[in-house]
């Protein structure tokens, strides 16, 4: 955290023992805190930019790319009650049968017995 | 006719016992609003006399696949085919029920029509996955035919080498553009009607009876 000379506005680093002394420029011995925000706005040195550019670095939020090969599990996605998103891709390959959505959040009835029935024969009714 | 009817049922059944001639189930899938069940209805009204389900203008009004069987078509050049018809919910990626909303539903029927849209479409896709030898997949002319669902379907169904015809619905509106859903699929027959008022509708019956005999 850097801390700015008020008499000269000259800027020391957090750990720099000099400010116990005074001011290298002109020997006083009031130093005001600057907030890293503070700082980002004003014009400043070089050196005392690259903490604030880490920090933005830091926030800024993970990418969601989802890795290759991903494949939502679920067919029927219940967003909120009344709001679903279906995955028509999963529904058209899977075995699983949903028979009723049921009415709480996040519930619905798969029929079991579709995923372990046997697949029908081509030239078998 | 009743008599008539019979008759020709049990010699078609006889018939088919004999020469094990397997029917066709044919799915008509497709987004909702589309006019699947209207098309279901006019091909039914047609060959049968009879209706398949109820239409509305608000989006999935057909909620459970429903199935009219034994429905005999015949081409002008006397070829003839016997198919079962499974009109298809909508086949959507989201379904939200506060689509509903807008066309004066309340809350909880709208919640309720989700639930049951939802559960439709995975019934949809079990019956494409189990029992559809044949496709008919219904788009409204008037909208982007390269939509998600559209290009993931059509793709699922060539997966499973079922035939299929498109059909491009509702070529009486002005905004309607067949070519448009033509380019947009060129590798399938694309058959312009209006199901409402049954125009193009003799054509589509020679495209079954061609692509599904």
């Amino acid at each position: 955290m850097p801390h700015r000379c008020v008499n000269c506005g000259r800027e020391y680093r957090t750990n720099e023992c000099e400010i116990l002394k005074g001011c290298r420029e002109c020997g006083g011995k009031k130093f005001i805190f600057v907030p890293l925000v503070e700082r980002s706005v004003e014009e400043e040195p070089a050196p005392s930019e690259e903490p604030v550019q880490r920090v933005q670095k830091e926030v800024k939020p993970p990418e969601e790319k989802l890795p290759p090969g991903y494949e939502p599990l679920e067919s029927i996605r219940i967003v909120s009650p009344g709001t679903y998103e279906l995955n028509i891709e999963k529904m058209a390959n899977s075995d699983e049968r949903v028979v009723g959505v049921g009415k709480g959040e996040g519930s619905y009835l798969v029929d079991l017995l579709s995923m372990v029935r046997p697949k029908k024969k081509k030239n078998k009714k | 006719m009743n008599i008539l009817v019979q008759t020709k049922r049990r010699l078609s059944k006889f018939l088919m016992a004999f020469f094990k001639k397997k029917k066709a189930r044919i799915g008509i899938y497709g987004p909702p609003n589309a006019g699947k069940t209207t098309l279901a209805n006019r091909i039914a009204k047609d060959w049968t006399g009879e209706d398949v389900g109820l239409v509305s203008e608000i989006p999935h009004e057909t909620r459970r696949a429903v199935r009219k069987t034994d429905i005999s078509i015949t081409g002008s050049n006397g070829s003839n085919i016997t198919i079962d018809i499974v009109d298809t919910p909508g086949v959507t990626t989201k379904i939200d029920y506060k689509d509903f909303l807008e066309y004066g539903m309340d809350k909880e029927t709208a919640v309720i029509r989700a639930r049951e849209a939802t559960e439709g479409v995975a019934e949809a896709m079990h019956w494409l996955r189990e029992d559809i030898n044949g496709v008919m997949y219904m788009l409204d002319a008037t909208e982007d035919p390269f939509m998600q669902v559209n290009i993931m379907m059509i793709g699922i169904i060539e997966s499973r080498k079922l035939p299929v015809i498109i059909v491009a619905n509702k070529i009486d509106l002005p905004d309607a553009s067949p070519q448009r859903i033509r380019s947009a699929f060129p590798q399938h027959p694309v058959v312009p009607i209006s199901c409402l008022e049954g125009k193009n509708i003799e054509d589509l019956y020679e495209k079954m009876v061609e692509h599904f005999g």
